[in-house]
This record gives C-alpha cells, sequence and structure tokens, in this order.
C-alpha cells in the first residue's frame, strides 16, 4: 500500500465561489494505482463533487488530458508512483490543461479545440468519383499518414503550447497533424489549397518550434514534425507567399550561400516592405554586433557538407 | 422545443453512422451524446472489422456467413447475418472511400486482412491495431464535413412516447450549461454501446453503461437475449482493459504456468483462433485447475519479433508496458478472460426497428438483431455497427419522412426535472459507487464464464437487494454544471435493470450455448432453446417470454474449432 496527496485545482461555479482554489485529499492506495483510478475514487469516497473527464481509462478516448505537477499526461495512463518518483515529492498537484477556460475542476471549455479541428478541413476530399472498390494505395504511402491517423484528440499539445499561449487563435498542433493527415494522404486532392488554409495568419509559420507537443503527446503523434512537413507541402506547392514560409526560405538561401546564417537577408528576404519599418531594431543590431557588419555573404569553410545536410533533408520529407 | 426529424442517441460508430445515411436520406438528423463523439467507446476497438473482400486468399460472403452462424451458436437469425455479411465489403469501401487509413498489402495496394478467430480466412481489414479509432474518426469527419448538429456531452434521461406509444423524441440533461430539455423528433435511433460495465473487470469504458436498452426497457420495449455476455480470451490483469485478438491473428500463442500450449486439447484445428466462448472458458479451465499464473494465462508474442510487434500491434505493446509493466517483445503478457460484449439489446428487426415501438430504431451494441446470437465472432462488431447503423439510419429516415408531424408531450422535461430534484434533495442513503461496486463483482463471480442455477440464483437475489437499495441513494454533488454524480447514479439505475435481465434470462436458459455456458446443463439443446429470450420489464419485475430464430440454409451441426 501506499499513500499519496493529491493537490487538485477546483473550480466550483454553482456553489457561489467565483475563486478558484487547490484541494488537498489523501489517499491511501496500491501501489499500482493510475492517477485517474486516485480521482475516481476521490470522487466516490470523498467528494462526489470533484468533476473530471473520463471514459475509456485505456489511453485512445482522449478524455483525461491534465497536468500533474505541471506536465501534461493522459490521467488513466499515469501510474501515481511514477509521477511521484519524478518529482520526488508525496504530494501530486493535479490542473486542468492549459490554454482553456476552465468549466468545472479539471473539466475545461474544449470549444476553441473543436472549432480549430473543424478549420482544417479535416476530412478527405478526392478527385472524381470512388471506384467500385477501394482505392489502391502503396503500403509505404499510407504508412505516411499512419503517425498522425494515431493522434487521440485528447489536447495535451494544446495544454503545453507556447504559441498558443501567446496567440490564442494559434490553429495549434493537434488540427494541424490533422491537416497534414489529409494533405499527405495520396487519395485527397486539395493538397495545394490546404497549403494556402494552413499557412496565413495562426498559420503553420507561427509555431515557436519550442517542441513541447512532441515531447508531452501521449500517443506519439509528434504534432511538430507534421507542421514542419506541411511546412515542406507548402514549398513543394509553391505557397511561399506567407511571411513564414519567406523567414523559412531566406533562411534555406543564407544557408546555401554562405553554410550560415545572415541576418541581413533573411530580414529582408522576409518582410521587404515592412523590414523599411525595422530599420531603426537593424540599426541597433548593428551597434551591438548582432549583425554582420558586412552585407556580403561570409562563407564557412566546409559548406559541402551543409549542402548534403540540405539534400538529405530535402529526400527525407 | 428542440425538434429533429430523426434524433440519434449516441456517437459511436452505429450512432454517427445512422446519422450519416439519414442526411444522405434528406431528413434533418441530430446526435445526442453523453459525451463528445470521438471519445466513443468504438475508438477502442483494435483488432478489424470483417468483410469477405479476398484480398489475401479467395473468400466469400457466404463464407462469411457460415463462420457468423457457426460462431452464434446457431442462435443468429441467418436473414440478418445474410445481410450483415453481403453489404460488408460495401461498408468497408465506403469508409474507405471517406478516408479510413486502413492498413494495406505490400505489393497491391489493397485493403490487408488478417485472419482472426472463428474465421476460415482471413478476413478482417485492419488499421494496425488502430482500428475502431480510425473507423471511428473517418465517421466523426463526414458528421464534421456534412454539418450534422450534434448535442454533445447531453446525458439522455429519458424516452419520450405520445399518447399512443410511439417515439417522439428524448429528455436529455446539458451537462455544460445545466439544463433538462426536450428533443423532439419523428423518429429516434438509439445507439449507446455495450453495458459491460455492469461486470468488473471489464474491457468496456466507464461510459459503457447500457443507457438505451434500459430507456427502452423502462417503456415497454423488450430486450432480446441478455444473457449472452462474451467474455474476451485476452484482458490485461490489472484493470481488464482488451489486447487485441489480433495478438493471436498474428500468430501469438496461449501459454499455461507449464508453457503449453494449451489450446490443443481443446480446439485440437484452430488452436488460438477458436472462437473467444471457446478460448475463454478453455483460459478458465486452466486457471481454475491449477496451471495459471497468477489467476491469469500467458499470452507470448515474443516470436514474432519486434518489427512485426511495432508494426501490427503497436498500441498493444503500449497498453501492456502502461498497465502490466511488460514489454511484450520481452515477455509474455499475463492476460485473463474479461467482460467484452454484450450480444443482447434492444429487440430490433432486419432494420434497427423496434416491433414493439413504432418510431424506435437501435442499433450497434445497444441493439440485438440479431446477428452474433450466442456469441460474437471478432470483427464482426464494427461490421454490424456499421451496416445496421447504415440501414437504421435508412430505415428511420424513410419512415420520419412518412410519419406525421409529433405530438410531443409538453411536461416531458418538467418531469424529469421534478424527478432529478427530487433526487437531489435526497440526505442520508447509499451513494452510487457502492452499489456499483457491489453489483459488478456479484456479476463477475455468479454470472460469468461458467454458471450454474445456484449461484445464479444468489446474484439474482442480490441484484433485487441492490434494486431496493437503489430507491435511496443519495447525490453527494447537489449542482447543476457537470453533474456526474448525478449521472453516475442514473447509469448505476440502468445497470441493475439490465443486470436483472441478464440474471433471469440466465437462470431460465436450461442448456449450454456460445457465451452461456451451464456447468448444470452442459449440452446445446436445440429442440427447446433454440429460441430468443425476451426480457420485459413488468412493475419492476423481469417477465420472460420467446421469439423464434429465422433459419435460411444452415442446419444446425455440432460446434467444433
Amino acid at each position: 500500500m501506499a499513500s499519496t496527496t493529491f493537490r487538485v485545482f477546483r473550480y466550483q461555479p454553482d456553489s457561489g465561489e467565483s475563486e478558484s482554489y487547490h484541494q488537498d485529499f489523501r489517499l491511501d492506495h496500491e501501489e499500482k494505482t493510475t492517477i485517474l483510478d486516485a480521482l475516481l475514487r476521490i470522487q466516490n469516497e470523498q467528494d462526489g463533487t470533484l468533476a473530471v473527464r473520463y471514459s475509456c481509462r485505456s489511453a485512445i478516448c482522449g478524455s483525461c488530458a491534465c497536468k500533474v505537477n505541471g506536465k501534461t499526461v493522459l490521467a488513466c495512463m499515469t501510474q501515481v508512483e511514477e509521477a511521484k518518483a519524478e518529482s520526488g515529492a508525496d504530494t501530486l498537484q493535479v490542473d486542468p490543461i492549459g490554454n482553456f477556460a476552465p468549466i468545472k475542476d479539471l473539466v475545461v471549455d474544449m470549444t476553441p479545440f473543436w472549432e480549430k479541428f473543424k478549420a482544417v478541413k479535416p476530412f478527405l476530399i478526392p478527385d472524381g468519383p470512388a471506384p467500385d472498390k477501394e482505392r489502391l494505395v502503396p503500403k509505404a504511402a499510407m504508412e505516411k499518414v499512419a503517425k498522425e491517423s494515431a493522434c487521440i484528440l485528447c489536447a495535451a499539445c494544446y495544454s503545453e503550447c507556447n504559441s498558443l499561449a501567446a496567440d490564442p487563435e494559434f490553429v495549434g498542433p493537434a488540427a494541424f497533424a490533422w491537416g497534414y493527415r489529409f494533405a499527405a494522404d495520396e487519395r485527397d486532392a486539395q493538397r495545394k489549397d490546404r497549403a494556402k488554409l494552413y499557412s496565413g495568419d495562426h498559420g503553420i509559420w507561427d509555431c515557436t518550434r519550442c517542441m513541447f507537443c512532441n515531447e508531452r503527446c501521449p500517443k506519439g503523434v509528434d504534432p511538430r514534425d507534421a507542421i514542419e512537413k506541411l511546412g515542406a507541402i507548402a514549398f513543394q506547392e509553391k505557397v511561399t507567399k506567407d511571411k513564414g514560409a519567406r523567414h523559412a526560405k531566406a533562411f534555406l538561401i543564407s544557408m546555401r550561400q554562405g553554410g550560415k546564417l545572415n541576418e541581413q537577408l533573411v530580414g529582408g528576404y522576409t518582410d521587404p516592405v515592412g523590414g523599411v519599418f525595422n530599420a531603426p531594431l537593424a540599426l541597433r543590431m548593428l551597434q551591438k554586433g548582432k549583425l554582420p557588419k558586412s552585407p556580403l555573404t561570409h562563407k564557412v569553410k566546409d559548406r559541402d557538407q551543409v549542402t548534403k545536410l540540405i539534400k538529405n533533408v530535402k529526400e527525407t520529407i | 422545443m428542440r425538434t429533429h426529424d430523426v434524433v440519434v442517441v449516441g456517437a459511436g460508430l452505429a450512432g454517427m453512422r445512422a446519422a450519416i445515411a439519414a442526411h444522405e436520406a434528406g431528413v434533418d438528423v441530430a446526435l445526442v451524446t453523453k459525451l463528445h463523439p470521438v471519445r466513443s467507446h468504438s475508438g477502442a476497438a483494435q483488432g478489424g472489422i470483417n468483410a469477405a473482400l479476398g484480398n489475401e486468399t479467395e473468400d466469400s460472403t457466404e463464407n462469411h456467413t457460415f463462420d457468423t452462424v457457426k460462431g452464434a451458436d446457431y442462435i443468429g437469425d441467418q436473414d440478418a447475418i445474410e445481410i450483415l455479411c453481403q453489404r460488408a465489403p460495401l461498408e468497408v469501401y465506403q469508409l474507405e472511400h471517406w478516408g479510413a487509413v486502413f492498413s494495406r498489402q505490400e505489393d497491391s495496394g489493397k485493403i490487408a486482412q488478417r485472419p482472426f478467430g472463428g474465421a476460415g480466412f482471413p478476413r478482417t481489414c485492419y488499421a494496425a491495431d488502430l482500428t475502431g479509432l480510425v473507423i471511428l474518426h473517418t465517421l466523426y469527419t463526414v458528421c464534421v464535413k456534412y454539418n450534422i448538429p450534434t448535442y454533445e456531452e447531453w446525458f439522455v434521461t429519458d424516452l419520450v412516447t405520445d399518447d399512443s406509444g410511439n417515439a417522439v423524441g428524448v429528455v436529455a440533461y446539458d451537462m455544460i450549461h445545466g439544463s433538462i430539455e426536450t428533443i423532439g423528433a419523428k423518429a429516434v435511433v438509439m445507439a449507446t454501446g455495450g453495458a459491460g460495465r455492469v461486470y468488473r473487470p471489464s474491457t468496456n469504458a466507464h461510459a459503457s453503461t447500457g443507457d438505451a436498452m434500459s430507456l427502452a426497457l423502462r417503456k415497454g420495449v423488450p430486450l432480446k437475449d441478455m444473457e449472452f455476455m462474451q467474455f474476451h480470451p485476452t484482458t490485461l490483469a490489472a484493470n481488464g482493459v482488451l489486447v487485441t485478438e489480433g495478438a493471436r491473428g498474428e500468430g501469438g500463442y496461449l501459454l499455461n504456468k507449464d508453457g503449453d500450449r494449451f489450446m490443443s486439447k481443446y480446439a485440437p484445428n484452430k488452436l488460438e483462433l477458436a472462437s473467444r466462448d471457446v478460448v475463454s472458458r478453455a483460459e478458465a479451465t486452466e486457471i481454475m485447475e491449477g496451471r495459471g499464473v497468477d489467476g491469469c494465462v500467458l499470452l507470448d508474442l515474443r516470436h514474432l519479433g519486434r518489427d512485426r510487434i511495432m508494426e501490427r500491434l503497436p498500441q498493444i505493446r503500449e497498453l501492456a508496458i502502461a498497465f502490466a509493466g511488460t514489454d511484450p517483445i520481452e515477455e509474455p503478457i499475463p492476460i485473463r478472460p474479461g467482460a467484452h460484449y454484450h450480444m443482447g439489446g434492444v429487440h430490433v428487426d432486419n432494420w434497427g426497428a423496434a416491433p414493439h415501438m413504432p418510431g424506435l430504431f437501435a442499433a450497434g451494441e445497444c441493439s440485438c438483431v440479431s446477428v452474433h446470437g450466442a456469441n460474437r465472432l471478432g470483427g464482426n462488431s464494427l461490421l454490424e455497427a456499421v451496416v445496421f447503423g447504415a440501414r437504421a439510419g435508412e430505415a428511420s429516415a424513410a419512415y420520419a419522412q412518412d410519419v406525421g408531424e409529433p405530438d410531443v408531450p409538453s411536461n416531458a422535461a418538467a418531469e424529469t426535472q421534478d424527478r432529478i430534484e427530487e433526487l437531489l434533495l435526497r440526505e442520508n442513503g447509499p451513494r452510487q459507487g457502492e452499489i456499483r461496486d457491489e453489483l459488478a463483482a456479484v456479476m463477475q463471480e455468479k454470472v460469468g464464464v461458467f454458471r450454474s442455477d445456484g449461484p445464479l440464483r444468489e446474484a439474482k437475489a442480490t441484484v433485487t437487494e441492490l434494486k431496493e437499495k437503489f430507491q435511496g441513494v443519495v447525490v453527494d454533488d447537489k449542482g447543476r454544471t457537470f453533474n456526474t454524480d448525478l449521472i453516475h447514479t442514473i447509469e448505476t439505475g440502468y445497470l441493475l435493470d439490465l443486470a436483472d435481465t441478464m440474471v433471469t434470462g440466465a437462470i431460465a436458459r436450461h442448456e449450454s450455448r456460445g457465451a452461456h455456458s451451464r456447468t448444470d446443463f452442459t449440452e446445446r439443446d436445440d429442440e427447446n432453446w433454440m429460441k430468443h429470450t425476451l426480457a420485459y420489464l413488468d412493475d419492476g419485475e423481469i417477465r420472460l417470454d420467446y421469439s423464434p430464430v429465422t433459419m435460411t440454409k444452415y442446419e444446425p451441426q455440432v460446434r467444433s474449432y
């Protein structure tokens, strides 16, 4: 047997209490107990008002994402003793997922999440009538979208997303994983339109590449990788007018030319019009030594290695 | 009042497929679900969906039909099974056209098919071991495309009928906003899934509480073949989580503590791929006779090798590591039989229509057409959900187009409201959790893989006691917003109704057939018992009646694997 204190986020709008708070529940439990089982026992034995979303308890329905000691997990898949061992403390703090408004205790308003999901046109749009039997898809081509197809829409990635914290309108990791799942499906005929739809404001180029979505996804979907692959698709489809795409392109040109980053080129290319307004910033950067003194590209020694790298990346995407 | 032509309760495979079919037929259809659609338990189905596509070997719908009739232990309706198997390829192709990411054959690019239990040919189409998830998602994307209105996190408390007893809508509790409302309709399709939570352990989600069955039963609709609960042979000891039959389909062995592949004693031809009732009984026998390992037997996948496990069974590996602390690449997984799928359900015809209530339809696990009879074959549940979901959607739309405006009682929601107020006011009494625990324990112990008169009658007595105790049940949470305590309490009432029908049907059926295995009546008795059980609720008591099984061309044979 083991014993744990659960410091649970409480928000009880029906009680007239408009503020949230944390409440401690002490629970004796078997060594092998999941966070979800513990929460349900608290609900059953100590406080029936505790609200939490859950269903399958086998890591597939995606209902029970929450934060345990600040880290987003699926409650049903996380062992209490392992979480304690990780933090080294006897108390586990349980909070709702981040970046969403609370409804009651651990239950949050998922409306924005579903709206963003719907905004990526998450359905197959093929060309022409369907054949009598199945469409033939080579095994390798189907496997290209296998990882993203395993997304359970638990929103753990939204909970951890730094771009979303800065811009609530950012479409977000799971929705883009789904976007990639369709854009890269060879049965879909909307590759270019999807590239356009996913670029632009709050789109793929607004991702800060913090990698937390990859890190915390409980199903190994790697949404950041999907966003990156969508970037590649945008390039292949020549959807490169977006500032973010131009930034990436400038980066690439700069790499090709000199094997290292040339900030002047990147700044100018990314936003040739708006760049003028950034002149004072550029001057200050120049003074602080953050920009190369000469606009001419300085070349690194082993540039052929960089070229090889670029070629490798191109071939894998 | 909110109204639609057709209201579908439940948004798993059967519910969404029904809604899509009704939408395509041109009526105004809405989904009502106590979860978000993608949270539905269909998503937990792993191994696959059967259709005689013949992609791997020659196969035919006749083969599929015969295997299903035999698997059902000759109590499935053969006309319904023919419909199921004939429409199977069309539905699988339809799912593929909608974008389902089925695993493919290496060279041809056709849908790959794997062997499954009780099937003569590799007939099970799959998406790794995430088939249910992929199909659930596919149907959800179609619902998004069609913009089908969906009442998410609305818990249905009542089936509403008019003065003549026709189904004309439902009353539901909007969990987020806290209101109780009537949704009127010309036709109601029930698709709320199984009632596995009557048992513990169970492979089923916490939400699988058989809501629709109880809602229908309370309105006078009979439930069919409720005594037939399937125990899946491979569930994790820690929490009953499912390990797909696909693990054996891919070549996994079942071993006892001596390392013997014991299935050679019980099913010398099909071994691990005998039908589920046969394998579960074999495992239970090995464990009872002392050849188990800590109440389990072992599922050994090691010889499949890392690559095959990672490609075909990635989720199984993940779950075994998370819940059993076992990596199947390195060591065998301890498993045991666990409650999994309910063959019984709302008595409906081949179109999913309830003969006892005009306007009521049901599809999927909560219904009983019957295609699974006394034992469902693996890979046939996803299939049944889409085939009969589609048919119920088509039939309900046709009915709605034909019938006049419904006469929805204006006081329906108010009555529910009063009942819930009364429940919430009650102080001092048992809470639902303890009642549920006791119910699940007695069902597991006395209405399990093997049954006999004495324990069944004891179980009946306990269920009766618990039903009485439930009359004084107390809800801790008195609030209106997301009151899960209230929902669990109402669900517990549903579970008690259903347990009663299961036990009562089991006591009466004096034979062993499929998943209903009696140690005091060990043989199948076609002369007296080749018939469906119908359970009615009369003044709180279960009354049984029987109806004939439809046969077309398959005479009952001795069933061996």
